[in-house]
């Protein structure tokens, strides 16, 4: 079910109101956990089989972890639980690709090999739920959080509905702490809900896929050559579609959780303002980066073993989260990119300080306008099928074509221009606060009137919603 | 250290204001921005319709049976064919699966290789578009065809849900009141070498089976009419070869891509025939420029004739019969909704006569 459509319009009335008129808190569970299963299976039932039993089986593994005695035996049954998780990853996600690039390195070796085709269709958000159920297992295993009791509690953390398909990734070790008591809504929590949902869902239908998302696909989906115009647009494009979209759905899923009494964390603070790609790390896809900060950055030694060894622990990282996108050499090369930027980005500072004349306002501007101008340039590895289309339009971005066919009209120009300002325009303006602080502050009719316009426009917009792009990792 | 059985500690702010009184406004204010936009949108000329969705497409080829009279093809069935008078003519109500602005070919393909089907189709064959090796026809016969393959039970119960709406509001006519559609209104200096020929706008109602009828509007002389006759020409036009290739590289693959489409249509013709199935092309009228344009640009004796000389199949050409060559198309490419009526019952002789063979 995608929240940008009428069925989810009316499964959400009728679950907060049964919700709130329930006055059992394990009624209320109950309510939310069919209710969760319900979204799921809107796609395919079967595959919430799939969910359950990753999920059980984190939870049986989970309590074993916690009482077994021996280190070897608990490190065990971790071992166990991540190689299930990702084993089921693998096979769902990777295995064509897998299949493919053997083909591929045996053929070099001269072995003829044609491996089978795996019919195999990706469940939706199935990188999303298996980091929220394996989050568990190694936060039990560190020691972070205590294994619930409740096998109910544990699926409704790992499959509650707002986060459940495109993030943010909420760890349980977060989620399981609110299901221990029914929550209180603060005043204005649900109103405050309610807007952050029509904000997300703004973002999503109106800017992502009405402004940006034709000039990126038009772009992304030509075959010859572009001039540097054409080719930035899309790139700008696809920039501000992909933010819009995800972070679209992470404000949403943010908001339908605090209708429901439930506090998410953020997953994005204003990324295009970000000064160094560090910085653009901790404020894109927040709950990824941490998550690969605390369970594969850290473990491997992070930054204790000396700069060439967090150098080498930072491009595994940035492998792995490439890895995670999709299964495709395109993801790859993105990650890898953004891990010799970060090594740069360390050297550099390792090498100049945190001298004073960077601090300057022109510095700090040029800076983020590099970094912006970087993230952009990436994407175009991002979004590229591949890697010929990349170079492609890496060359006409670079003005390396002597010549390209023009290809947007003044009006896809004129909505890429006006939409990526806007959103560099307010991330700059807000990269230092907070939505909540400046709502706080603005006055009671620019409230009113800036949520009856996106609500107007969102009406005005229609249709029955495009996917999310992050549904497909 | 945080455990499942420890309070949570993170808690977001909620910004102080007095929320009731903005969502009780935001919710009067959008409601009357809404009735306000329905009445200017009626004033406008226009109808509470269904959307011509892939849901709406998805739901019909569900509703296809192994023994259905189906309809596929283009804009012209859509709107020169009466379900009704099909139905009284044939025996069996038809389904209605054209759809405008496509290529026949992959939705006939479809049926070919569905091994449960074996009816009827009556398929248009506007020779220009039957071929089109990709571009936007082949696009949107495509999409059709990925959402009724994957359709979700989210979707079609937002299909449902969607069509109770779009049965009463006028406003709701996607790609010329929504925003998308707003925008494009709004006048731009062109870029050279950019840009398609604008869709031609809201001339058309639907219904649930999907049966499209012109509006009065569009039949009867003005603007509308005017605007989407000389739409039309660019259109139907092939889009330049793409400047990356070399015209004659381009030339040849377009023969080749042509040639494999003439043996595909005779393949996917032959399979449905083995199984029983029966196979009809029509060609429906059209009139003024566009004829010409259509009649220089393939002419009948070759994709049409070729065609069904590969496939075998019997073909209807409207100008073969002075009863179905009599209608003037008032924006020369379809038929007014009372025309279409007359039409059909004078077409369903000789679609007897041809299925029959």
């Amino acid at each position: 079910m995608l929240f940008n459509s009428l069925t989810f319009v009316v499964f959400f009335v009728v679950v907060v109101s049964a919700y709130w008129a329930l006055r059992s808190w394990p009624a209320r569970k109950n309510l939310l956990l069919v209710a969760s299963y319900i979204f799921y299976g809107a796609w395919n039932p079967p595959f919430a089989l799939l969910l359950f039993a990753t999920t059980a089986l984190d939870f049986f593994l989970g309590a074993q972890i916690a009482s077994a005695s021996e280190p070897r035996a608990r490190r065990a049954w971790m071992v166990a639980s991540v190689t299930s998780n990702l084993s089921m990853l693998g096979f769902f996600k990777y295995g064509n690709f897998l299949l493919e690039n053997t083909q591929w390195l045996l053929a070099r070796c001269g072995i003829a090999y044609a491996p089978p085709h795996l019919d195999v269709f990706l469940p939706i958000g199935i990188s999303f739920y298996t980091f929220h159920s394996l989050s568990y297992t190694l936060d039990v295993y560190r020691g972070v959080c205590q294994p619930t009791k409740s096998l109910r509690d544990f699926v409704l953390a790992v499959s509650f509905f707002p986060q459940l398909v495109a993030g943010p990734i909420v760890r349980a070790a977060d989620f399981l702490p609110q299901l221990v008591s029914a929550p209180a809504l603060k005043r204005g929590q649900f109103h405050w809900g309610l807007l952050l949902m029509t904000l997300g869902m703004f973002e999503k239908i109106v800017l992502a896929d009405t402004m940006l998302s034709g000039a990126a696909d038009a772009v992304f989906g030509y075959g010859g050559p572009l001039p540097a115009l054409d080719a930035w647009a899309g790139v700008l494009a696809f920039s501000g579609q992909i933010f819009f979209d995800f972070a679209g759905y992470s404000t949403c899923a943010i908001g339908a959780a605090l209708c429901l009494g439930f506090h998410l964390k953020d997953n994005f603070r204003f990324p295009y303002a970000a000064i160094g790609f560090s910085d653009f790390w901790r404020r894109w896809h927040i709950s990824l980066s941490t998550f690969l900060r605390d369970f594969l950055y850290i473990p491997l030694g992070g930054n204790r073993s000396g700069p060439a060894r967090a150098a080498i622990n930072l491009m595994i990282v940035m492998f792995i989260g490439g890895l995670w996108h999709g299964a495709a050499w395109t993801f790859v090369v993105w990650g890898l990119i953004h891990g010799v930027l970060l090594v740069i980005e360390r050297l550099a500072r390792a090498i100049g300080g945190d001298a004073a004349w960077t601090e300057t306002l022109p510095v700090q501007l040029l800076l983020g306008l590099a970094t912006y101008a970087g993230v952009c340039l990436t994407w175009v590895f991002f979004r590229a099928t591949d890697f010929a289309t990349a170079s492609r339009l890496v060359h006409a971005m670079v003005g390396l074509l002597p010549h390209g066919d023009p290809l947007l009209t003044t009006r896809a120009l004129v909505k890429v221009g006006g939409v990526s300002a806007g959103l560099l325009l307010a991330h700059w303006s807000l990269r230092d606060t907070s939505v909540e602080a400046v709502v706080a502050r603005m006055p009671r009719g620019l409230v009113t009137s800036l949520w009856a316009l996106m609500l107007g426009a969102i009406i005005l917009t229609q249709g029955n919603g495009n996917a999310f792009i992050y549904f497909q990792f | 250290m945080p455990s499942s059985t420890s309070s949570f500690d993170f808690v977001r702010p909620i910004p102080e204001q007095s929320w009731r009184g903005i969502l009780l406004t935001v919710v009067l204010v959008t409601a009357v921005a809404a009735v306000g936009w329905e009445i200017r949108a009626r004033a406008l000329g226009y109808a509470p319709t269904l959307n011509d969705t892939t849901d709406l497409w998805a739901q019909r080829r569900e509703a296809v049976r192994p023994d259905s009279l189906v309809i596929v093809g283009d804009s012209r069935p859509h709107f020169d064919l009466d379900l009704d008078v099909l139905e009284q003519g044939l025996g069996r109500r038809p389904i209605q699966l054209a759809r405008d602005g496509s290529c026949a070919y992959p939705v006939l393909a479809d049926l070919a290789n569905d091994e449960s089907f074996h009816g009827t189709i009556i398929c248009s064959l506007v020779p220009g578009m039957m071929i089109a090796p990709g571009g936007p026809l082949m696009a949107n016969s495509e999409e059709i065809l990925k959402r009724y393959h994957h359709w979700t039970l989210a979707q079609r119960s937002g299909h449902e849900l969607g069509m109770l709406l779009e049965e009463r509001i006028a406003f709701l006519k996607e790609g010329e009141l929504d925003l998308d559609g707003l925008l494009a209104k709004i006048p731009l200096p062109p870029r050279a070498g950019t840009g398609h020929p604008p869709s031609p706008p809201y001339f058309g109602s639907l219904d649930r089976e999907r049966r499209e009828r012109m509006i009065d509007q569009c039949a009867q002389p003005g603007w509308l009419q005017d605007r989407i006759k000389h739409g039309w020409p660019a259109l139907m036009t092939p889009p330049p070869a793409p400047s990356y290739v070399p015209k004659d590289v381009f030339l040849a693959n377009m023969g080749k891509a042509v040639e494999q489409r003439f043996h595909d249509i005779a393949a996917a013709v032959a399979k449905l025939r083995a199984r029983g199935g029966k196979l009809v092309f029509v060609r429906f009228p059209m009139g003024g420029d566009l004829k010409k344009l259509e009649d220089l640009g393939t002419p009948r004796a070759g994709i049409w004739t070729r065609i069904l000389k590969d496939s075998g199949a019997p073909g209807i050409y409207f100008e073969d019969y002075p009863e179905l060559s009599s209608f003037t198309p008032p924006e020369w490419s379809h038929l007014s909704a009372p025309d279409s009526v007359v039409f059909t019952q004078r077409l369903v002789p000789h679609l007897k006569q041809a299925l029959a063979k």
